[in-house]
């Protein structure tokens, strides 16, 4: 639905402007990209080097025995086709595009422990700081390809009125696009939350204690060893579904259609 | 307010040429027009000179100064789009004011105010400095549009097709007002527009575009009266040009061109075209006066009444067919009547039939 909403308004700014000839460079969301990159790489990457470093190793209880190469892989992918297929010459924004297509088709389980060998080697095992680096890590390329989908659904025009006004790529970002994209950056910013709301398996691997646990580990915890309070178990889970519900109907408002009416003719 | 030249400016969008070498100098407060059909290289040239694109080769100046590798915000540019793309989440009055807040060193809260109220008073939008953009009419729209280009003084003022989107009634008016504007502004304006119309009346020179090449550049008057080639001609004019294939022959009077529709005196003086060339001979149709003739082959098969003017298609024996344009109060005439053609030599333009350039225009 989206993805073919995106699809034909591309389509008639095509058609308004007399062919793809006209359409003149997009500068603001690449721009957004850099740092999100960034953050992206330390979190989500860095533990992918790690699982990367282990794969091409015989590891036993995290403790590198020695060098396999791909042996591994091949284990795993049998041929060398598929690696063959990466080997794509992509220009600077497809390729960072796909990268983060690709991290968010990386299931999360996945990751659990060279992401836990990371958190524990920066010492945030166990800290609120360390729960919410690794969801917004998580979450980050669905975000980014959310954003990205809202920016270029806005008309390219108002970005260039502004650079020709005297907007640097930064002022036009703050003071043109991000305006106009509060429903984009409302949904993703529910997106996020929803998930770390409801996360349960990244919480219970990283915390240990009563201090830092979250609302799913927590009634999690009346599943006792001795037996199940299936009362205060559903009393919580009944309760956790309240701020999301509140946050929800607070940040409707910001779901209003036709916010870049007007703005332009054709 | 300043000069614009552009210097060998080439553009290619992976194997097609957008703009081609382009060489072309607007001079101090001179309203010049892009014209050209869509794909032309119109638009990428103002594009280019207001920094959107980037140039593969050549420069580009303003004034004195070279702003090829400028960002627009660098450019000391204002620029009117077709689409107007006011922001939608300001009110006309921070729209206007928008250029004033993005610079540095920023007016003082009064300064702005009035500037913009100024602006505001001379476009006729003062009562609606409070409403959005999508509150008003599209030709408000396209008012506060050219107010926010200018609200500032910049160097040059860009408009790319800035009536297309209005009805006829509207452009017309608009059109009108803009030239005003530019008579007490005097500033320096690049125009693009795909409507020969809106060129010829607004500029001070027109600079006629065509598969990325520049093909010619002149007052509207010139470029009417001598185009430089066949697409100039065609492209030009309220009406097509007519063009007739024939062959050129010497004649007591001058040279004379054999067509279908009869021998068509082009009169003495003009450069004569080398021999063995294929020429083709374009008339437009206020150069072809007709009077009725009831002996003659040639036949009326259309009358259109454009209101001051009457044009009637005539037909001859092989099918050859021209537009004439007439006089409804002087002429009557109906479809099938027969007729004679008289063509004024002042304003026959002969062509290469191969290249398509002019090798002479009538009267000189």
């Amino acid at each position: 639905m989206r993805i073919a909403w995106l699809v034909s308004s591309g389509g008639e700014r095509t058609l308004a402007t007399g062919g793809s000839v006209r359409r003149a460079e997009r500068f603001v969301p690449y721009r957004l990209l850099a740092p999100a990159l960034a953050v992206e790489l330390l979190l989500v990457l860095g533990p992918l080097v790690v699982g990367v470093w282990y794969s091409l190793h015989n590891v036993r209880f995290f403790r590198v025995r020695n060098f396999t190469g791909l042996d591994n892989y091949w284990r795993v992918l049998g041929s060398e086709e598929v690696l063959n297929a990466l080997r794509y010459d992509f220009r600077g924004r497809t390729a960072a595009m796909m990268v983060i297509v690709a991290v968010m088709s990386i299931p999360i389980a996945s990751l659990l422990v060279p992401t836990f060998t990371l958190i524990s080697v920066l010492g945030l095992f166990d800290t609120r700081l360390g729960l919410v680096l690794l969801y917004t890590a998580y979450q980050l390329p669905a975000a980014i390809w959310m954003l990205y989908g809202y920016f270029m659904s806005l008309p390219v025009e108002v970005e260039n009125a502004a650079r020709v006004d005297g907007c640097t790529p930064l002022a036009t970002l703050r003071k043109v696009v991000l305006p106009l994209s509060k429903p984009g950056l409302v949904a993703a910013a529910l997106f996020i939350l929803v998930f770390a709301w409801n996360d349960f398996v990244v919480a219970v691997t990283m915390t240990s204690s009563e201090a830092t646990r979250t609302f799913p580990v927590a009634i999690y915890f009346y599943l006792g060893f001795y037996g199940r309070e299936w009362g205060p178990l559903l009393a919580a889970s009944l309760v956790s579904i309240v701020p999301i519900i509140a946050v929800f109907v607070f940040l409707q408002r910001y779901f209003m259609s036709g916010l870049t009416g007007g703005g332009v003719k054709g | 307010m300043s000069t614009v030249t552009f210097e060998g400016v080439s553009k290619r969008y992976g194997e097609v040429v957008a703009l081609d070498a382009l060489d072309l100098r607007v001079e101090e407060g001179e309203f010049v027009s892009l014209l050209g059909p869509s794909g032309s290289g119109k638009s990428t040239t103002l594009n280019l000179l207001a920094g959107l694109m980037d140039a593969d080769t050549g420069s580009i100046r303003i004034g004195t100064r070279d702003i090829t590798g400028l960002p627009p915000e660098q450019r000391d540019i204002a620029m009117v789009f077709q689409n107007y793309a006011l922001y939608p989440h300001l009110t006309v009055f921070e729209n206007i004011a928008f250029p004033l807040e993005a610079r540095k060193p920023r007016p003082d809260a009064a300064t702005i105010r009035a500037k913009v109220e100024r602006v505001a008073g001379t476009l006729g939008v003062a009562p609606l400095l409070a409403r959005y953009p999508k509150e008003i009419s599209g030709g408000q729209q396209q008012r506060v549009a050219l107010g926010r280009a200018m609200v500032r003084d910049p160097k040059v003022f860009l408009l790319d097709e800035p009536l297309s989107n209005l009805d006829a009634r509207l452009r017309i008016r608009m059109r009108r007002d803009l030239k005003a504007l530019h008579h007490q502004l005097g500033s320096t304006i690049v125009y693009v527009t795909h409507d020969q119309a809106e060129a010829m009346t607004l500029s001070s020179r027109i600079a006629v575009f065509d598969h990325g090449k520049l093909q010619q550049y002149g007052a509207p008057a010139e470029i009417y009266e001598r185009p430089a080639n066949i697409f100039v001609a065609n492209f030009v004019g309220d009406r097509e040009t007519n063009f007739l294939d024939g062959t050129l022959e010497a004649g007591a009077d001058g040279l004379v061109y054999a067509t279908a529709l009869g021998r068509i005196p082009l009169g003495n003086g003009g450069a004569t075209p080398r021999e063995g060339r294929a020429t083709r001979l374009g008339v437009r149709p206020e150069a072809i006066a007709v009077e009725p003739d009831g002996g003659s082959d040639l036949r009326v098969v259309l009358t259109e009444l454009a209101g001051a003017d009457l044009f009637l298609t005539v037909r001859g024996r092989d099918e050859t067919e021209v537009v004439a344009r007439a006089d409804p109060r002087a002429i009557r005439i109906t479809e099938g009547e027969g007729v004679r053609l008289r063509f004024d030599a002042e304003r026959l333009h002969l062509f290469d039939a191969g290249t398509g350039v002019a090798v002479r225009h009538g009267g000189g």
